[in-house]
């Protein structure tokens, strides 16, 4: 099944994903990336591959495959 | 399962602000341009602003006028290269302040352009001064400091109402607040690069999208504010469509 992969290296911790997530799949850390973003998490058991993270997110981190 | 996966003609990172609609205008331009298998002769005329970006993003052929004057510069373009995909991408104070005349006469001109109209309601990459044509009442900006008031400034105008008086052949709003909107916006931005492919018309799609640096909230604040007040002063759909008819 497709599951949604973060390249969290593009991340602007801008949370559009988090609080789009119809299963609550993706959680917010306080992780910084090499740019000094706070990054999110995908858990794979939750995720469903809808591909709205992707759809949401404005700097392309998601792939659903 | 459908897979998703960013569109081959983005070869960049995004260079906006955390929570920038741009990157997401700019996702739903080159994936309408793959669909239709455009993406070998395109020419994109971006803005003196945040839509310029989008130059290093891209990898199509652009070209950046002077600030506001992106449709008379596509006009320019799509005269003399008329087998090529012209389209524009450039925010609400350029398309509706600094460059309106130029957008109204690509539009009476009818030029067969597509135009995508950035519409956040601010000036956002000079610092976030108050746009005429778009600010709502009472949104507090860098030259509004106590809110936007109609004595002294005016009221926002509903731009596309005045361009759907010139024989247009597609105008339409879409937003970005959710993916339901999401997905039909991108479905306006594909008609309207079908439209230019098929030598209807103008077609012009604004969005509404969120500047969250300089309404100075957080992305997710942003998209409700567009939710709850935005979409009440400019509804989404379409607004013209001229269909088949040349």
């Amino acid at each position: 099944m497709a599951k949604a992969k973060a390249n969290t290296d593009l991340c602007k911790g801008c949370r559009l994903c988090v609080a789009n997530c119809p299963r609550k799949a993706i959680t917010a850390l306080e992780t910084v990336n090499k740019k000094g973003y706070e990054i999110i998490e995908v858990n794979e058991e939750l995720c469903i591959g809808c591909g709205i993270c992707y759809k949401v997110c404005p700097d392309y981190v998601f792939t659903v495959e | 399962m459908p897979v998703f996966r960013k569109p081959e003609s983005i070869i960049n990172t995004a260079g906006y602000c955390g929570g920038c609609g741009h990157g997401v205008i700019q996702r739903l331009i080159a994936e309408s341009i793959e669909e239709l298998g455009l993406q070998d002769h395109v020419i994109g005329c971006v803005d003196i602003a945040c839509s310029f970006w989008s130059q290093d993003a891209l990898n199509f052929e652009f070209i950046a006028g002077p600030h506001g004057r992106c449709a008379a510069v596509a006009t320019g373009i799509k005269k003399v290269r008329p087998d090529a995909t012209v389209y524009v991408h450039a925010g609400d104070g350029c398309s509706y302040v600094i460059g309106l005349s130029e957008t109204i006469y690509a539009a009476i001109r009818d030029v067969p352009i597509t135009m995508v109209v950035v519409n956040n309601g601010i000036f956002g990459m000079t610092g976030g001064q108050l746009n005429l044509a778009t600010t709502l009442i009472g949104d507090k900006t860098l030259s509004s400091k106590a809110g936007r008031d109609p004595k002294t400034m005016g009221h926002p105008v509903d731009m596309l109402k005045t361009i759907a008086n010139c024989d247009v052949a597609f105008a339409a709003r879409g937003a970005l607040y959710d993916v339901k909107h999401i997905d039909e916006t991108k479905r306006y931005i594909k008609k309207g690069f079908q439209n230019q492919v098929e030598n209807r018309g103008f077609s012009i799609i604004e969005v509404l999208s969120p500047c969250p640096t300089n309404w100075k909230l957080s992305p997710v604040d942003a998209m409700a504010k567009i939710k709850n007040e935005t979409e009440k002063v400019f509804p989404v759909g379409v607004y013209v469509d001229r269909g088949g008819k040349d």
